[in-house]
């Protein structure tokens, strides 16, 4: 599998593509931690099924870990970007026509699959860690100017930093498969993108406004709570496990078509 | 020893019938030609031979190895399927770099491939800058990576300019000598003419001829073009000829006459007699497209698709 990965690797380091990604992770790691701490300062509210953000309280915020609170805030922004950005690298080798080439070259097909998936995961790394490194450059300032303590915000530094990376890594690797899933099945990027975006923007937050809607297990929900390390509904652990049964529906499904479906493109 | 072989090989798309129990053997060494209408089954067949397509019915074998296993030959084997195919923003060394990861080679045959296809100065430019012969050049540099035994490169001097074509065909013939297998399939019939030392054609998925091109090429036959002097003439000259019993067809602005060269003398005292003086009489041989178009028939493969083939399916 060493020799697909190796390949995928060379493959996504497509200028364009790398630098729109990062770029992306770092304007929303910007934008979010500057609304969020303008926002919890003047004391507002969400409103329920408000889609892709959850922003934390001032006592929350003030704590050792608000200085990363704004990466679960944008957890599920990022998530979007980083399903568009998976779903793009897996849709365009059908659009180009390299997967003819791939596959003649690699017939074992599920390690092309098992590359693709284990590259991406390096650079979905890369991509998580210039979203954590903006969001301390961005958070700083913007909570100087809004009058929230950043006292608290040295506690502990390694560990919370860590933590909020490890768990918005875990999300957003959740969110990279599904755009692979979607992409696998659809062999488009514009679908796939358009698929997980309406899901999250519009699916998602209809069921959440829906008045006793059972909404704790949803997609968007789950991530959140993983990119969080767990919410009031939704543990941790339990938050972890639905990411884990997510995921691993979707590649079972994407390598079952995968594999078995004629490259006709 | 066949370095491809098919029996019975069937792949149906639903209704339509790609390719309809194919059984040939490609021999070993030299360079095969595949050519046939569009939509023949040219494309299906080399799909299937290189396990991205499943055959409907009937099984095919590569470099001895079951189609069903491709991964027991791929190594062997470069390929150009349709179009080249690559990532835009990549540079062209990139792409190939990426393909000799997957194929688990050593990288200095992306530089050896490159000097073989003439492209060293120009590959670390991003590959949406290239021409579409530029493309090609990299598409067989592609297919030449892992130094295979097969080769399947179709339609491969496509986008190519003259000079280019007549390189890229040097290169598939030097291969072929050296004991490669090369099979293109080709719409240029002269191409195929030029570089092939044995034939495949195949029309609505049916196998119609498969063996050398010397055996092709005995079913040549001489001809006799002629021009009148005066082009108001070529109708009266061509009901005179009719009438004598020459058979004679219109070609462009000739008139073909279906005769040897030693009946010249002939031909021309008809048209003599018929009040008519030739300024042209030129004896040729008839080319392969002419033999191919006896073979498959003068209406385009994918015009004439929905046509019912013989066993009531409908070809593609």
């Amino acid at each position: 599998m060493i020799p697909a990965i190796r390949s995928e690797l060379t493959r996504l380091r497509q200028p364009r593509l790398l630098i729109t990604w990062f770029a992306l992770m770092a304007l929303f790691a910007a934008m979010v931690n500057t609304i969020m701490v303008s926002f919890v300062s003047g004391g507002g509210s969400l409103p329920p099924g408000a889609p892709g953000v959850a922003f934390p309280t001032r006592a929350g915020l003030e704590s050792a870990s608000g200085l990363m609170a704004g990466l679960a805030a944008a957890a599920n922004m990022f998530g979007v970007v980083t399903l568009s950005f998976w779903a793009v690298a897996t849709a365009s080798d059908y659009s180009s026509g390299l997967i003819r080439l791939l596959v003649a070259a690699e017939p074992r097909r599920w390690r092309l699959l098992a590359g693709k998936v284990a590259a991406l995961l390096v650079v979905t790394a890369a991509a998580t860690t210039v979203a954590a490194v903006v969001n301390v450059f961005a958070v700083f300032p913007a909570a100087g100017a809004a009058g929230i303590s950043t006292a608290a915000w040295g506690t502990d530094l390694v560990t919370v930093v860590a933590t909020a990376w490890l768990n918005l890594f875990l999300a957003l690797c959740a969110w990279g498969v599904l755009g692979l899933v979607i992409a696998v099945l659809t062999r488009s990027a514009a679908v796939s993108i358009s698929i997980g975006v309406g899901y999250l923007l519009v699916v998602e937050s209809l069921i959440k406004m829906v008045k006793d809607a059972p909404s704790d297990w949803l997609l968007g929900t789950t991530l959140s709570s993983v990119a969080s390390g767990g919410t009031a509904a939704v543990s941790y652990g339990t938050a972890l496990a639905l990411a884990l049964a997510y995921v691993t529906l979707g590649l079972v499904l994407a390598g079952v078509v995968f594999v078995r479906r004629d490259v006709t493109d | 020893m066949s370095v491809v072989a098919t029996t019975g090989l069937t792949r149906r798309f639903g209704p339509v019938t790609a390719l309809d129990r194919l059984t040939v053997e490609l021999p070993v060494a030299g360079v095969s030609g595949l050519v046939g209408p569009n939509g023949s089954g040219k494309s299906t067949l080399i799909r299937i031979l290189l396990g991205l397509i499943r055959p409907t019915a009937g099984g095919a074998s590569v470099l001895g190895s079951p189609v069903a296993s491709p991964a027991a030959y791929a190594s062997r084997v470069g390929v150009l399927v349709e179009s080249p195919a690559f990532l835009p923003g990549l540079s062209a060394r990139a792409n190939l770099v990426s393909l000799a990861h997957l194929r688990r080679l050593p990288l200095d045959r992306v530089d050896a491939v490159l000097a073989q296809v003439g492209l060293v100065g120009r590959d670390r430019e991003p590959v949406r800058r290239f021409s579409l012969g530029m493309k090609q050049r990299l598409g067989i540099a592609a297919a030449l990576l892992s130094d295979p035994e097969l080769l399947i490169l179709d339609e491969p001097t496509n986008g190519l300019d003259p000079a280019g074509i007549v390189e890229i065909r040097e290169l598939l013939r030097d291969l072929g000598r050296n004991g490669r297998t090369v099979i293109v399939s080709s719409h240029q019939l002269s191409e195929i003419e030029a570089v092939c030392d044995f034939l495949m054609v195949i029309r609505f998925g049916e196998l119609i001829f498969a063996g050398p091109m010397t055996e092709v090429m005995k079913r040549t036959r001489e001809h006799i073009d002629i021009a009148s002097e005066h082009p108001a003439d070529m109708g009266r000259l061509e009901a005179g000829l009719v009438a004598g019993g020459w058979s004679v067809s219109a070609v462009d602005d000739v008139l073909r006459v279906a005769a040897a060269a030693a009946r010249a003398a002939d031909l021309n005292r008809a048209a003599t007699a018929v009040g008519v003086t030739l300024s042209r009489l030129v004896v040729a041989q008839d080319s392969l497209e002419e033999i191919f178009l006896e073979m498959t028939g003068r209406v385009d493969g994918e015009l004439a698709n929905g046509r019912t083939a013989t066993d009531g399916t409908v070809a593609s």
